[in-house]
């Protein structure tokens, strides 16, 4: 008994091949090699052409061959995509061309250089976007790296080589790897192939030869990618022992953070974080401390930069307000549970005040903190911003302003100072700077400070018109107003601006909270919607447009009412990419960077009900606190149209099951009025029967039995046509269904020989074996009317992909001409038909098969005879496993 | 031998009580479900036919609360004929299901075979026809030869010999062969089924499939 309790094993690996193949993923396979000219792309050639020679339909996507010929012989006779021509700038760019290969559909593609950055115009920024889409589609994909392009890798790299590498991919996709091969090579021989000019090396080969590949730096990069495999496959047994287990999802109950701000060391500090977590198999966060001051363009870029590297890395990032950076990341830390606390060793003590560092280190407590020496990242060409671009016009205003209003002062206390004496002088400076701080941003303040006190000294502080102060009492008073004069005006200035940073974020949580009230809670959803898009229109200074999914989750033809652009056709592209793949797309955006506008997907946690895109008036970059707050408008959007979607289906639902059931009350007292006289005039009938025999009788019988049916037709046609039939499927056997079809039919069958033609192993079907076996009865009974008798029905099913195939011919006269599809409609009766028959039952049978989902065709069969098709798809079959 | 008719129209009840008052049974009728468990209590009766609509409440009500104290063969009569409908009332404790318009031949017929089962239910080995099974051996025997059968089967067998003539839902059978927690895996049942079905081929019993419903066992 015990042994039949288990399930089959291939019972249940068939099964779960079946679930596989509904939700299928592409595989990734890297391969992985220390650097350019180890056999990477030969590899992967080779065993695209083993995967076709067993039969897998290999595409060669793109892959640089750089003149080798060995590497070009092994694209012979392969199937080699034709690359995508792009124009950019009057020149001609080639590029891999992903749309084909989705149109395609390989089975298998083969991508060259995951790494490499695509030229201007294509979908995707980098490459690793396009294959990380093919695999997300179902396509398996081969590609190949070097480890000096992983992100992580990239600090050590730079370490060993001296080298900065562009163009990166993030740790992340290594995690999407199937498999990992790693291509390995010794230094001697790969020096000795260099040697014989087999390795290609870029324009720059000289320099490449005498900066990079030396004997030193190779051994170290071949050191590193054996270590990063050994590492992965170390993750992976990890991983296999813990699933065994089943326990807690992270093995230890470390949790790392770190600390970063503006500066070029935050990158570095973020790469040492993940590669420790990623050792210690734990959570990391990176926390941003916003302070009071203004960042500038640069260092806004760096931030937004390092923070959008954390998150593709995988760390949390988590966004703080904080005078003292050292208390606000101690909090967070004892908040989050960190275990450890990661921050960068400063480059020189400070002799009076204490690091960042040393104040984590006093206030942490049981948090353990990690000092580690960061390397700074040299600024990207592109994103240097010149400086006068980063000195807006209003601050030469500042400065302007400033420097007249000391001036006026100045004159105005020269004619005074004869009656007050220059220590008013001073007093009314003081007063200036103070007043200016409450305007004015630090620069001016502390400019006005400083030339106010020299002014007084030039002018006011006898001897005038020299700089040279004659009474020591005048030197103290100078010195005094001198400290003063800055710290007034820097203490101001500092209040000042924490007072604008707390009333920029008291207006965009305001503007969060006003979009949330606006779009929730108002009577009309398309109204709070327009008023809610207002809100961030205001607040962002862009204008946004709302693309609401429709009842099909299908994108509609043009964007909700309440935008306030409409997306061109052009831009619907990015639109439908991003509401496809979940994922913001567009400007500012890796993916689809050319077009106008930003588009977010508006996404829950189970759907995703549109697109909200923003396009800026003027900006010329998105920092990471307006793209969080977009990200934070759209949650709400969303969440506020899920709601509106679930309460709709309800009150639908609700229509749906009120209208049904009062069809099925109808219903069940129609059937009920008209079958019981019928019940009794046959119990009657044949009552008198065992008494009497008389022709009479037998005629009211004929009649009885003939209206019995027309009333079963014409009542399955009702709950046809009213919607209330449910398919309720359930296991059942084909012999089952044509056997209890023939005993429906009954008499009219017996003139007829039915023989059913089924393979032994035919599987159990789910399917709702009530309607089919009326359908089938149906069929059987036109056929035993409209053939003359003796004549034989042959029926067979076969099963193929999911999809029944039932045929059940009759050897009769066959249909006229062109009433192949008018014999299922309803009434419809060939002409000539015998009398007694409704033209109901084939439109049953046609009604009762595609309420499953099914289809029923007819026709005439070359030999003679009708043929009925029954073709079911997707029905699960269930083959009993052998004795 | 008396019979109880629960139906609410005149008719049937006059035509049933002339049917079965020939085959010798005493007939009580009842209009609603009320006077007819108020008769099921008074009567004794050794059968009952139930019509599922009733005026006060419905069939399967009825029936549920006549199952609470009595185990007396109920035959249900109704003009709904879906598939649901029958199951409900199988699973609520019916032994057997005919639907308007009847064959008054078939009723009896059916009558017959659910009074008979409910005798043969005690013996200590449980019989049918040919068919002898030893609860205590899991043993069995068809014709005097002994019959292999696995553990399931054997399971499965005696729980329709158990009820034999009578229908047996799948999710009555899966829980007693199974346990409750294989209420949804129909498709081995049917599997078994037809094990079963190879090994009686010869003799006198056949497997019946009663679609969507479930099996019943029955002798010829």
């Amino acid at each position: 008994m015990k042994e039949e309790n288990r399930p089959d094993p291939d019972a249940l690996l068939a099964e779960m091949q079946r679930d596989e193949a509904r939700v299928k993923q592409g595989r990734l396979f890297i391969f992985l090699g220390m650097c350019p000219g180890v056999g990477k792309t030969y590899a992967m050639l080779q065993a695209g052409r083993q995967r076709t020679k067993e039969g897998v339909d290999v595409l060669v996507g793109i892959v640089e061959t750089h003149g080798r010929h060995e590497t070009a012989s092994l694209l012979e006779g392969m199937r080699v995509l034709p690359r995508k021509q792009l124009e950019h700038r009057s020149f001609m760019l080639e590029e891999f061309d992903i749309d084909a290969v989705l149109q395609q559909r390989p089975e298998l593609v083969l991508v060259d250089e995951l790494a490499h950055t695509n030229a201007p115009g294509s979908r995707h920024a980098k490459r690793y976007q396009d294959v990380l889409e093919l695999i997300d589609s179902g396509i398996d994909v081969y590609t190949t790296l070097n480890v000096q392009h992983i992100e992580s890798q990239v600090d050590i790299v730079r370490q060993i080589s001296g080298v900065a590498i562009q163009e990166t991919v993030p740790d992340s996709i290594l995690d999407r790897a199937h498999e990992i091969q790693l291509i390995d090579l010794s230094v001697e021989k790969l020096l000795e192939r260099m040697a014989d000019g087999k390795v290609y090396l870029g324009e720059r080969a000289e320099q490449a030869v005498s900066g990079f590949f030396k004997e030193g730096n190779l051994t170290a990069l071949r050191e590193l990618a054996l270590r990063f495999t050994a590492e992965r496959v170390d993750r992976d047994l990890e991983d296999i022992r813990r699933a065994k287990r089943v326990s807690s999802a992270w093995k230890t109950n470390a949790r790392l953070m770190v600390g970063v701000g503006p500066s070029p060391y935050a990158e570095s500090l973020i790469r040492w974080t993940r590669r420790a977590a990623t050792r210690l198999n734990c959570p990391w966060l990176v926390v941003w401390v916003e302070g009071a001051r203004v960042l500038t363009p640069i260092e806004q870029d760096r931030l937004t930069r390092s923070l959008g590297l954390a998150r593709k890395l995988g760390g949390e990032v988590v966004s703080v307000t904080g005078e003292n950076i050292s208390e606000a990341l101690l909090q967070v830390a004892r908040e989050r549970n960190v275990s450890q606390i990661v921050v960068g060793k400063p480059e020189k003590a400070g002799r009076w005040s204490k690091s960042l560092a040393d104040a984590l280190i006093v206030g942490s407590g049981d948090i353990d903190v990690c000092v580690v020496r960061p390397l700074a990242t040299a600024d990207k060409a592109r994103n240097i911003v010149p400086l006068q671009d980063a000195v807006p016009d209003s601050i030469i205003g500042e400065y302007s302003w400033a420097i007249v209003a000391l001036f006026a002062i100045a004159s105005v206390c020269w004619g005074l100072v004869a009656f007050t004496g220059y220590m008013f002088v001073a007093l009314v400076f003081l007063l200036a700077v103070v007043l200016a701080a409450l305007r004015f941003s630090r620069g001016p303040v502390l400019t006005m400070a400083t030339l106010s006190a020299l002014c007084w000294n030039y002018f006011f502080i006898p001897p005038i018109f020299t700089f040279h102060i004659s009474k020591p009492e005048d030197w103290i008073m100078f010195g005094m107003f001198f400290i003063v004069a800055l710290s007034m005006g820097s203490l101001t200035s500092r209040l000042r601006m924490r007072e604008v940073a707390e009333r920029r974020r008291l207006r965009q949580t305001d503007a969060l909270l006003r979009v949330t009230q606006s779009a929730a809670l108002a009577a009309e959803p398309a109204k709070g919607l327009a008023e809610a898009l207002r809100t961030i229109n205001e607040l962002l200074n862009a204008n946004t447009a709302l693309v609401v999914r429709e009842q099909d989750r299908s994108l509609p033809k043009s964007a909700h009412k309440a935008s306030s652009f409409q997306p061109s056709p052009k831009e619907w592209g990015v639109v439908a990419w991003s509401y496809e793949n979940k994922q913001c797309a567009g400007r500012y955006t890796d993916t689809l960077p050319e077009s106008a506008a930003s588009w977010f997907p508006l996404q829950t946690a189970t759907a995703t009900m549109g697109v909200l895109g923003v396009q800026f008036e003027d900006a010329s970059s998105l920092d990471f606190v307006t793209r969080q707050m977009i990200e934070a408008f759209a949650l709400q959007i969303a969440l506020v149209l899920e709601k509106e979607h679930f309460i709709q289906a309800v009150s639908h639902a609700e229509m749906l099951s009120q209208s049904e059931k009062l069809h099925r009350t109808l219903l069940d007292s129609v059937s009920h009025e008209l079958k019981t006289p019928i019940a009794v005039i046959t119990a009657a009938l044949e009552g008198m029967q065992v008494q009497q025999k008389s022709p009479y009788l037998d005629e009211i019988t004929t009649a009885t039995q003939r209206l019995q049916r027309v009333v079963d037709s014409l009542l399955q046609m009702t709950q046809l046509e009213s919607d209330v039939l449910k398919p309720r499927p359930d296991w059942c056997d084909v012999r089952d269904v044509i056997t209890a079809a023939q005993h429906a039919v009954g008499a009219p069958l017996d003139t007829h020989a039915v023989k059913l033609r089924l393979a032994d192993d035919f599987p159990l079907l789910k399917l709702d074996h009530a309607l089919l076996t009326q359908a089938v009865a149906n069929i059987l009974h036109n056929a035993a009317i409209y053939t003359p008798a003796g004549t034989a029905i042959d029926i067979s099913a076969t099963m193929r992909d999911q999809q029944l195939h039932l045929v059940i011919r009759d050897h009769g006269p066959g249909l006229p001409e062109g009433a192949e599809r008018r014999v299922f409609e309803k009434f419809y009766r060939v002409q000539g038909s015998p009398a007694g028959g409704t033209g109901l039952g084939l439109a049953i049978a046609r009604g009762f098969v595609q309420a499953q989902g099914g289809e029923i065709t007819a026709r005439n069969h070359p030999d003679g005879g009708t043929e009925f098709v029954i073709e079911m798809n997707r029905v699960s079959t269930f083959v009993p496993p052998p004795k | 031998m008396t019979a109880l008719i629960i139906d609410d129209e005149i008719q049937i009840r006059r035509l049933l009580r002339m049917a079965l008052e020939s085959k010798g049974y005493t007939v009580r009728d009842a209009e609603n479900g009320q006077v007819g468990l108020q008769e099921a209590v008074f009567l004794k009766p050794d059968v009952i036919l139930l019509d599922l609509g009733l005026p006060d409440m419905d069939g399967v009500e009825v029936l549920k609360r006549l199952r609470e104290w009595s185990s007396v063969p109920v035959l249900i009569l109704s003009v709904r004929d879906q598939e649901a409908v029958k199951l409900a009332a199988f699973d609520a404790g019916a032994d057997d299901y005919v639907s308007k318009p009847f064959s008054t031949a078939e009723l009896i017929a059916r009558l017959t075979a659910i009074q008979r089962r409910q005798g043969a239910h005690d013996a200590a080995n449980l019989q049918l026809g040919p068919l002898v099974l030893d609860p205590v051996h899991h043993e069995a025997s068809l014709n005097g030869q002994p019959l292999k059968l696995t553990p399931t089967e054997y399971a499965m067998l005696a729980q329709l010999v158990r009820h034999a003539g009578k229908v047996v839902t799948l999710k009555q059978l899966l829980r007693a062969v199974w346990g409750p927690q294989a209420e949804e895996q129909s498709h081995y049942l049917r599997v078994y089924a037809n094990h079963l079905r190879k090994k009686l081929e010869g003799s006198t019993l056949e497997i019946k499939n009663e679609p969507g419903i479930g099996y019943r066992l029955e002798e010829m």
